[in-house]
């Protein structure tokens, strides 16, 4: 099999990341199952690990060497397609009875994690049993697939695991006036489909920051009232609900602002421009920052997490997918081998016109 | 060793390098007629004497009056549309007046521009009518009366189109207080056909009035006032009592609000110059009311600086 | 003897040509055979005895006006209003002749023994001035005493308590003005009239009036009828002006009209004789002496050396040494009408016949910036707004045919003076650029905006709606040009402008063959000095 792996112990000038052959991973248990993936999607968290900008928390939740991948459409041994819903919770484990968590269906939050008879892993991807997508071949457990519909491409299925993680951040915003959308990346983007889906339950105003004019475009097609520069957010969110300045702080703000940057700047900024009693929301992998949380204190809003999905938004994104023709944001696929050369245009994707870049391995050889 | 004495070595000097003894019995002639209002100085307008009060003036003078009376101009704006030679008429408290207003003249006044000054007082020597002449641009008035040598060579230099700077009330003030305007400015404007400038100086009397020795450095106001001409017909006396009024209504300006000053002008109700018709220590008591109001401060810029 | 303004014929042996460009210069070629160039009047003689010009004028008023003195009276109230810091352009070396009126008028007001004085600044939605241009344009004496008991105050449109709702005209414009004005004995106007659109009823009507009377004129519709606005006769700005100045009339506003002129003498006469620095400016090319073109290249070399910070504080801090050519008080028709004779005879050049091609150079400064930035909005209302309309008769370029102007047109505002201009670059301009539709969709949100309000009252902000004014301003010149250029600009800005960015004049006169076809009339309107051009 070739894969693509992170090795532990590489100095991250050089990258822990390499091309190998290695043995296909055996299935652990029963309910297990082959899938040979088509298209796997390089995400934000993957470049991250590969530049060695990943926190230090993920260490015990993680197993190394492991092969790269959780976005990931493949074929299964019985002829059909599925997509991997990549998160490794109770289930898969085979932990018995369920965690607290996975027992309502909240698998994104297991307490698992790292137990159970597999490796640690949080995700399918950063786990050393199961193989990842950036690769001809990997094991899922059962509960892991999700069956893709005969009339949906293999790139429209690609992005069905980001949009569930949208899916899951719309739900989360709920019904609100304005919301405010820092970044429009793939996350970001998809966000902004999402609580245009209606899955948020009607949002009102929906302003988002992108840098480069594609994102702009993407941004406005998929129903961002207002795209801004992120230099331009605290104006266009004063102009847009007629507060008042202190400083670089409004006086009001939007009701939620969904942080798909992840950054120190990003959160920061998130801060200055949400209401009082508001909400930030981190949808892209904050990492260690510093910040001052005088306003929060003192404007009692919210800095909430969001991560992951569950079933249920796998199966609302397999819909929006669908509905939005979200295929389209996959601009370019590379076979493994060109893997420096794939990692390079997805770390400059807006630069670059690009949103979604991922592997193509439907020509691999399969060994 | 023992140091001569000053006695001993004046002592020690004699004739020719010191003045002649007068034999008793002997009547000497009075002081040379060179002296006092008959004083010429004409030399102090040549090329080279001009040059060196223009060193004097900006090297020495412009920087000492900086330090001593850190004055704060006012009014120019009302000479804009004056040209040719004019007669500066300022009040009197002190000495520092004159160098204070001779850097305080703006161009193109200020390098041509003579002083009247007491033929008595400033060319009673030698010594002192050759600084005079050369720092001040002097020329010796007589102010016991109007003569008619001073007021002619006056009225010849503007006539050439020289300026010139007068204090009419013809002294320094004794008390703080002001005296009343003589006649000489008025009539060399109605006699040479130019303009009067009033000017108003105020602080000078704390830095040195008259009568002391020691400088006490301050703070002073130069205001200029509009120019006048004498109305057609007008006597010089009138014209010199309407010059006072004018000062007098700059001094008002400075201790209070122009407009203020105006008013009281327009009804004839400026405070005079020469304070309050009272005992001295009234006089005296009523001066130290007259309080300019404070000078405002430099508005700092409101907004980033881009 | 001055010499009046007149049109040059390029031919092969013509030098390059001045174009202001921001705080710069660039000399370009124009195409000899088809190029010519309008050269403003050479300034005109200035009054000898500006006061006794002034107090003539306050005695022996033109109209149906008593002279000043009759009109004044103690226990009356009185009001004196007078231009802000958008004139002159560039502001005026001391003292300024506002100053010397406002002197004059009270001078006459002491005299009449009249207490109760209060002095406006009539700037309706631009900023508030500073202490400093307010001593500048009053004098420190009146600022001293007037300023310290709040009588000497910067009008405020959106203070309710002050303003004061006269009625409406017989087209259903409101009027609304400063209480204080409307409720005095007598409101004394002082203009300067730096172009031919300023003074008339114009001053009072929009200098001391707020939105709520504004937005009647000041609109799309209205400029684009007004042709020009620099023309009061065939202006639809100065039409309802004139209608509210009738409604003042009629509501008991007695105002006195004093309206002076300046002037060409924009960079130094006395630099035409020999000195100065920037006397070139105003003199034609090839009468550059070798000492004005070593002070042009030590100029432009010294310049490219300055930080952009300290390029523009190093123009922002010029004065300029205007001559007062008339001073006119009165009645307001009768002294306006006197005033256009003035300004016409300083500015008026006769041109005959409309170019396909019309090239000006942007200056550093228009009406709103002084002491600030001219940001892209400005660059767009200098060239399409003021300098397109300086025009009598027809505008210089034919319809259709190419604007060219010559500016950096950084991507910068001044944070302080222009907010709400930053959000209508960002957020309207993005959008677009039709003034019909701007004015539609965005300008209540803009000019009822409590920030914005905010800080036009306290701060020195223009008001939250000015941006959309100065985008109208240039709505009748949008309308009728085929094709906008700015060479040297930005190109970022100048697209969000809906122009089209060129980096040299080749570029841009290349650009313009696709609109107007090869080989098209080129006309450069060489201004500032200022000059109106008179088509025929």
């Amino acid at each position: 099999m070739v894969a693509s792996r992170v090795v532990p112990g590489r100095g991250a000038s050089v990258g822990p990341l390499r091309l190998a052959d290695v043995d296909p991973p055996e299935p652990p248990g029963d309910g297990w199952v082959r899938l040979r993936p088509r298209l796997a999607g390089i995400c934000g968290s993957d470049l991250a690990t590969i530049d060695g900008r990943s926190s230090r928390y993920f260490e015990p939740i993680v197993s190394f060497p492991f092969t790269p991948g959780h976005e990931v459409v493949g074929d299964l041994d019985d002829g059909g397609r599925a997509v991997l819903v990549p998160v490794l919770a109770c289930a898969a484990r085979g932990v018995e009875p369920p965690c607290r968590q996975c027992a309502t269906g909240a698998i994104n939050r297991c307490e698992r994690v790292a137990f159970g008879h597999l490796e640690p892993g949080l995700q399918t991807g950063f786990c050393a049993d199961t193989g990842g997508g950036w690769s001809t071949s990997l094991v899922a457990h059962e509960s892991q697939l999700v069956a893709v519909p005969d009339g949906l491409s293999d790139e429209a299925a690609v992005m069905v695991e980001p949009t569930a993680c949208a899916v899951h951040a719309a739900g989360v915003v709920g019904a609100v006036d304005t919301v405010a959308v820092l970044g429009a990346g793939t996350l970001g983007l998809l966000t902004i489909a999402a609580l245009r889906a209606g899955t948020g339950a009607g949002v009102g105003t929906v302003v988002a920051t992108a840098k480069h004019p594609v994102q702009r475009r993407w941004a406005v097609e998929l129903g961002a009232d207002r795209v801004v520069a992120p230099g331009e957010l605290a104006r266009a969110v004063r102009a847009a609900t007629g507060s008042w300045r202190l400083g670089a702080q409004l006086t009001g703000g939007f009701d939620v602002v969904v942080d798909c940057v992840g950054s120190a700047e990003s959160i920061a900024q998130g801060l200055s421009v949400v209401a009082p009693g508001g909400t930030v929301v981190l949808v892209g992998m904050p990492g260690h920052t510093a910040l001052d949380l005088t306003p929060l204190w003192h404007r009692e809003t919210s800095v909430r997490g969001c991560y992951a999905y569950d079933r249920a938004d796998f199966e609302a994104a397999l819909d929006l997918v669908a509905a939005a023709d979200l295929g389209r944001l996959v601009s370019a696929t590379y076979p493994l081998d060109r893997y420096p050369e794939a990692v390079e245009h997805a770390a400059a994707a807006g630069q670059r016109d690009a949103v979604k870049i991922a592997f193509d391995l439907r020509g691999e050889r399969r060994r | 060793m023992k140091r001569p004495s000053a006695g001993s070595v004046t002592g020690r000097v004699g004739f020719p390098y010191r003045a002649p003894t007068v034999p008793a019995g002997v009547k000497v002639p009075t002081e040379s007629e060179a002296l006092g209002a008959h004083y010429d100085t004409r030399w102090a307008r040549s090329f080279g004497a001009r040059w060196a009060r223009t060193v004097l003036l900006e090297g020495a003078v412009r920087p000492l009056v900086r330090l001593v009376a850190d004055p704060d101009r006012r009014g120019y704006d009302r000479l804009a549309a004056l040209d040719g030679p004019v007669i500066f008429a300022a009040n009197h408290h002190s000495h520092v007046d004159a160098g204070l207003l001779l850097s305080s003249l703006p161009e193109p006044w200020r390098y041509k521009v003579f002083t009247g000054a007491a033929a008595d007082y400033f060319f009673s020597n030698r010594v002192t009518a050759t600084l005079s002449a050369l720092a001040l641009g002097a020329i010796p008035i007589e102010r016991s009366e109007v003569t008619r040598r001073s007021a002619d060579e006056a009225a010849a230099l503007i006539d050439d189109g020289w300026s010139m700077v007068i204090f009419p009330e013809g002294g320094r003030s004794p008390d703080g207080w002001g005296q009343r305007f003589r006649g000489g400015a008025a009539y060399l404007s109605i006699r040479c056909g130019v303009p009067v400038v009033p000017v108003h100086i105020e602080g000078t009397g704390q830095i040195l009035p008259k009568g002391t020795k020691k400088l006490r450095p301050g703070r002073t106001r130069v205001t200029f006032g509009r120019p006048l001409r004498p109305a057609d017909g007008e006597s010089s006396r009138r014209f010199a009592a309407r010059l006072e009024q004018e000062v007098a209504a700059l001094a008002d300006e400075v201790a209070g609000d122009w407009y203020t000053a105006r008013r009281r002008a327009h009804a004839g109700t400026s405070p005079p110059l020469t304070g309050p018709d009272a005992g001295a220590w009234r006089r005296t008591w009523a001066l130290s009311q007259r309080r300019g109001r404070p000078r405002p401060a430099a508005s700092p810029p409101r907004w980033p600086k881009l | 003897m001055p010499r009046p303004g007149f049109v040059l014929e390029v031919d092969g042996s013509t030098p390059p040509l001045l174009f202001h460009s921001g705080e710069g210069f660039r000399l370009e070629k124009l195409p000899a055979g088809r190029s010519r160039v309008v050269y403003p009047a050479e300034p005109l003689a200035p009054l000898d005895d500006v006061d006794g010009a002034i107090r003539a004028a306050l005695l022996a008023p033109l109209g149906d006006s008593a002279p000043l003195p009759d009109l004044l009276h103690p226990g009356m109230k009185l009001t004196i209003a007078f231009d802000d810091v958008s004139l002159p352009l560039p502001k005026m070396r001391r003292p300024d002749i506002r100053s010397r009126v406002i002197e004059a008028v009270l001078d006459l007001a002491a005299a009449a023994g009249v207490d109760d004085v209060h002095l406006i600044a009539a700037l309706a939605l631009h900023r508030r001035m500073t202490e400093d241009e307010l001593r500048h344009a009053v004098g420190d004496r009146v600022y001293d005493a007037f300023a310290p008991s709040g009588a000497l105050y910067n009008h405020d449109a959106e203070d309710p308590d002050q303003l004061a709702y006269l009625g409406t005209t017989d087209q259903g414009e409101e009027v609304e003005i400063s209480k204080r004005a409307a409720e005095s004995d007598l409101l004394v106007y002082v203009n300067i009239n730096i172009v031919a659109m300023d003074g008339g009823h114009k001053s009072t009507a929009t200098g001391l009036s707020s939105y709520r009377s504004l937005r009647h004129h000041h609109n799309v519709a209205t400029l684009e009828h007004s042709r020009s606005f620099m023309d009061r006769h065939r202006s639809e700005l100065h039409h309802s002006n004139w209608r509210m100045g009738d409604v003042l009339k009629a509501a008991g506003v007695k105002v006195f009209q004093i309206e002076t002129t300046l002037n060409n003498d924009t960079f130094g006469l006395e630099a035409l004789r020999g000195g100065g620095p920037l006397g070139m400016l105003q003199k034609r090319e090839w009468e550059w002496t070798a000492r004005d073109r070593a002070a042009f290249v030590a100029m432009q070399a010294g310049l490219g050396r300055l930080s952009p910070k300290n390029r523009r504080r190093t123009f922002q801090s010029w004065e300029a040494p205007y001559g007062v050519t008339s001073v006119q008080a009165g009645e307001v028709d009768a002294v306006h009408e006197r005033t256009l004779e003035h300004v016409h005879a300083q500015h008026l050049v006769p041109v005959e016949g409309q170019t396909d091609v019309l090239t000006m150079g942007l200056p550093y400064i228009c009406p709103y910036n002084v002491h600030s930035i001219m940001n892209p909005i400005l660059v767009m209302c200098l060239g399409l707004g003021y300098f397109f309309n300086l025009y009598r008769g027809r505008p210089l370029v034919r319809e259709g045919g190419v604007l060219i102007m010559t500016h950096p047109t950084p991507w910068e505002f001044h944070p302080v003076h222009h907010p709400s201009y930053i959000d209508f670059f960002e957020q309207v301009l993005a959008d677009t650029t039709d003034p019909t539709e701007i004015e539609a969709r965005y300008e209540k949100q803009f000019a009822e905006d409590e920030w914005y309000r905010h800080l036009y009252r306290t701060s020195h902000a223009y008001h939250g709606v000015h941006p959309f004014y100065m985008w109208y301003w240039g709505a009748h010149a949008l309308r009728h040009l085929g094709q906008v250029t700015i060479v040297g600009g930005d190109p970022r800005a100048v697209r969000r402008l809906g122009f089209r960015p060129a980096t040299s004049m080749a570029d841009a006169l290349e650009m313009a063959s696709d609109v107007v076809g090869r080989e098209p009339t080129i006309t450069h309107f060489h201004n500032p000095p200022i000059l109106m051009a008179d088509v025929t």
